[in-house]
């Protein structure tokens, strides 16, 4: 295959060479993607259709969807980055810091969010304590979303930058305008069903990435020995060195860090109370397939590590400090997938997975944008500032949120274009957003006394003091912690136990909702029905959400054991 | 009430002859088609540039010896006939695609918040 070797935009130390057919394959895609969007408008009669695809999505679909909304730049680039940069621990992430979270979902929190019949988290907030918190949790939703939609836009931009040589503004520009494009056509079905789409095709490219830069490296030994060499063998054990006092592993964390940060407050709040998230599983046809959502997810979770922290450990091995930025190599950890590209995918392979990087990176933007319209329009708009409007007024409204989304998104992408490891600034943004909103909501679910007036207080000032240690840490002392993870591991901790404290003892002195307005919100209150809208077949055993989720919780600890 | 670009009818009058036409749009753009045919089409071209290339020693050279486009090729195609496969073997029920189309109403008042008050 002739290649026309591009030169990559100043600076970068990437530049891929495409062949004929990779464009193609390429160009192929973003027709299909478009397709999609066409099709799918012509199914968009009511609001409910753009915003929750009328739930009527079935388990698959929706199961698949719910991890690929995550699978956007900061998966596969962040994640990759921190596998260059800390080795296997990185898969705390998935096994501690994912699935335990996905099968509580599935099993015990679903039936809240689906048998309430709200249509957004936010919502749920509504019903379970009133406007003060659910004002709260919308606006700091909005804002986080936007953040992270630039991230994503930013991610986008680095790949078309080194593929095409583009400036990094008009890539960023021109991957915004096809999201946009998509998204206002379909709404969340168009975001759903190229979520579901992209998700084989970026499994398609990554594993040739994993099987070549394995055969490279001489293999499994070949990167142990290569780790002998410059690095410590560490980087390939999860668990070695995360000693309380004697931290001597590369992501700087103890085990308390990476258990209550983040293998229960990062990880419970992103996948039980982000609304990106639970919006995929919102849209499902009914109770059985909405708790079934999470976990499906949790099986391709469990392995996409091995197809994502890899190639970022082999890319370590391989360059070392490059990666680093030393030598005038230009690189980053967060290059170090593209880069393995560049050095080990002939024309035609290539195709898929510029393919795959591509689509990967647009479905997370698409996913933050069409969450964030939901929240808006449903939220905002209709709650504060126009209620009692027609169906059809809510769905144009949504229509130009979607507008005003991505306009903000590409700004907020020069954010992130600033930030040296995208994964840590999105850890941070979690630690300010989603472990508050996790506190109130799992308070509110376990304690029926939980007032207003508590969540409201509990919201606030668990936003404001993870907020106070980001600044701590960044320009007064960066020794109190070992590394910037786990900086933003701590500060999930202390945001999550300021809710508990301010929120209990705000709840203890203020009057509760009354109890008859708490049926279906509050473990023990009323009773959700979780088999009356049961379909043919949901009652299969392989369909059995108990069953899935053990065998998920097992699958997590064998994982585990070749990398102690 | 404004209706929205589209001028279809409410669903709860549809006839028998509607419904089926619902159904038969419905299944041709199953996710699982769509999915099938792109790998396919990919799955051909990534075969094709593999066996191209076959003997030549600019792609072995780059993935150390594996003929990397031949086997990405071959999976490729091989899920692409899985997804076909599924698709004959389980298509969406008849009974879901006209439900949905009658819940319309519903999803309106759902829509301007009216199923709850607040």
């Amino acid at each position: 295959m002739t290649g026309v070797v591009l030169a990559a935009g100043s600076g970068s130390g990437i530049q891929l060479s495409l062949g004929w057919v990779d464009y193609l394959m390429l160009a192929i895609y973003f027709v299909v993607v478009l397709g999609i969007g066409f099709v799918a408008r012509r199914r968009v009669r009511t609001s409910m259709d753009f915003f929750l695809s009328g739930r009527s999505l079935p388990a698959w679909i929706t199961g698949l969807a719910f991890v690929s909304a995550n699978l956007g730049a900061t998966e596969i680039l962040g994640m990759a980055a921190n596998g260059a940069q800390y080795g296997m621990a990185t898969l705390h992430y998935y096994l501690i810091g994912a699935v335990p979270a996905m099968v509580v979902l599935g099993l015990f929190l679903m039936p809240f969010y689906y048998g309430s019949k709200v249509r957004s988290v936010p919502e749920f907030m509504l019903r379970r304590y009133g406007k003060g918190p659910h004002l709260v949790s919308a606006i700091a939703f909005a804002v986080s979303n936007v953040l992270i939609a630039g991230i994503n836009l930013y991610a986008m931009a680095i790949v078309i930058e080194a593929m095409l040589g583009w400036p990094e503004w008009l890539a960023i520009v021109v991957s915004a305008a096809f999201v946009l494009a998509y998204i206002t056509l379909g709404g969340l079905s168009s975001a759903i069903y190229n979520e579901v789409m992209q998700f084989f095709v970026i499994i398609a490219g990554l594993v040739p990435l994993t099987i070549v830069g394995l055969n490279r490296v001489g293999g499994w030994d070949g990167l142990v020995t290569a780790f002998k060499k410059t690095d410590s063998v560490q980087h390939l054990q999860a668990w070695a060195g995360t000693a309380v006092g004697n931290v001597t592993n590369p992501l700087g964390a103890d085990w308390i860090a990476i258990v209550l940060g983040l293998g229960f407050v990062l990880s419970f709040g992103y996948w039980t109370s982000n609304f990106t998230e639970i919006q995929r599983a919102l849209s499902a046809k009914n109770m059985s397939a909405a708790r079934r959502t999470p976990l499906i997810a949790a099986f391709p979770k469990l392995f996409i590590p091995f197809i994502v922290i890899i190639p970022g450990v082999i890319a370590a091995a391989v360059l070392g400090p490059q990666l680093a930025g030393k030598g005038g190599s230009g690189l980053t950890y967060n290059d170090a997938i593209p880069k393995l590209i560049q050095m080990y995918l002939p024309s035609g392979v290539l195709g898929v997975a510029v393919t795959g990087l591509l689509a990967s990176f647009m479905a997370g933007m698409a996913a933050n944008v069409s969450s964030f319209n939901t929240v808006f329009t449903y939220d905002i708009w209709q709650r504060y500032i126009k209620p009692k409007m027609s169906d059809a007024y809510y769905l144009i409204t949504g229509r130009w949120v979607t507008v005003v989304g991505v306009v903000v998104g590409i700004g907020t992408a020069f954010i992130a274009a600033g930030a040296s490891n995208i994964m840590n600034y999105l850890q941070t943004l979690f630690s300010f957003f989603n472990a508050p909103l996790f506190g109130v909501f799992v308070l509110g679910v376990l304690w029926k006394k939980m007032s207003p007036a508590g969540a409201l207080w509990g919201y606030v000032t668990g936003i404001i003091t993870p907020a106070i240690v980001f600044v701590w840490y960044t320009f007064v002392d960066p020794k109190i912690f070992n590394s910037a993870a786990a900086e933003t591991m701590y500060g999930a901790i202390i945001s999550f136990a300021t809710v508990l404290i301010v929120g209990t003892l705000v709840s203890l002195v203020t009057k509760p909702k009354p109890i008859d307005q708490l049926g279906g919100l509050v473990f023990g209150v009323g009773k959700i029905d979780v088999k009356g809208d049961a379909m043919v077949g949901d009652q299969a055993w392989y369909r059995s959400p108990v069953l899935l989720g053990v065998i998920a919780l097992a699958l997590c600890v064998a994982l585990y054991l070749p990398f102690l | 009430m404004a209706d929205n670009e589209t001028n279809q009818k409410p669903a709860s009058q549809l006839t028998d002859a509607e419904k089926d036409a619902a159904v038969k749009s419905t299944r041709r753009f199953d996710l699982r088609r769509i999915i099938g045919a792109l790998f396919v089409v990919y799955g051909v071209i990534v075969l094709i540039v593999g066996l191209v290339d076959l003997g030549g020693d600019a792609e072995t050279k780059m993935t150390g010896g594996i003929q990397i486009n031949i086997w990405t090729g071959i999976g490729m195609l091989v899920l692409g006939g899985l997804f076909f496969l599924w698709d004959r073997l389980a298509p969406v029920p008849a009974e879901d695609i006209v439900k949905n189309l009658e819940r319309e109403d519903d999803a309106k008042a759902a829509g301007e918040g009216d199923i709850e008050k607040f």
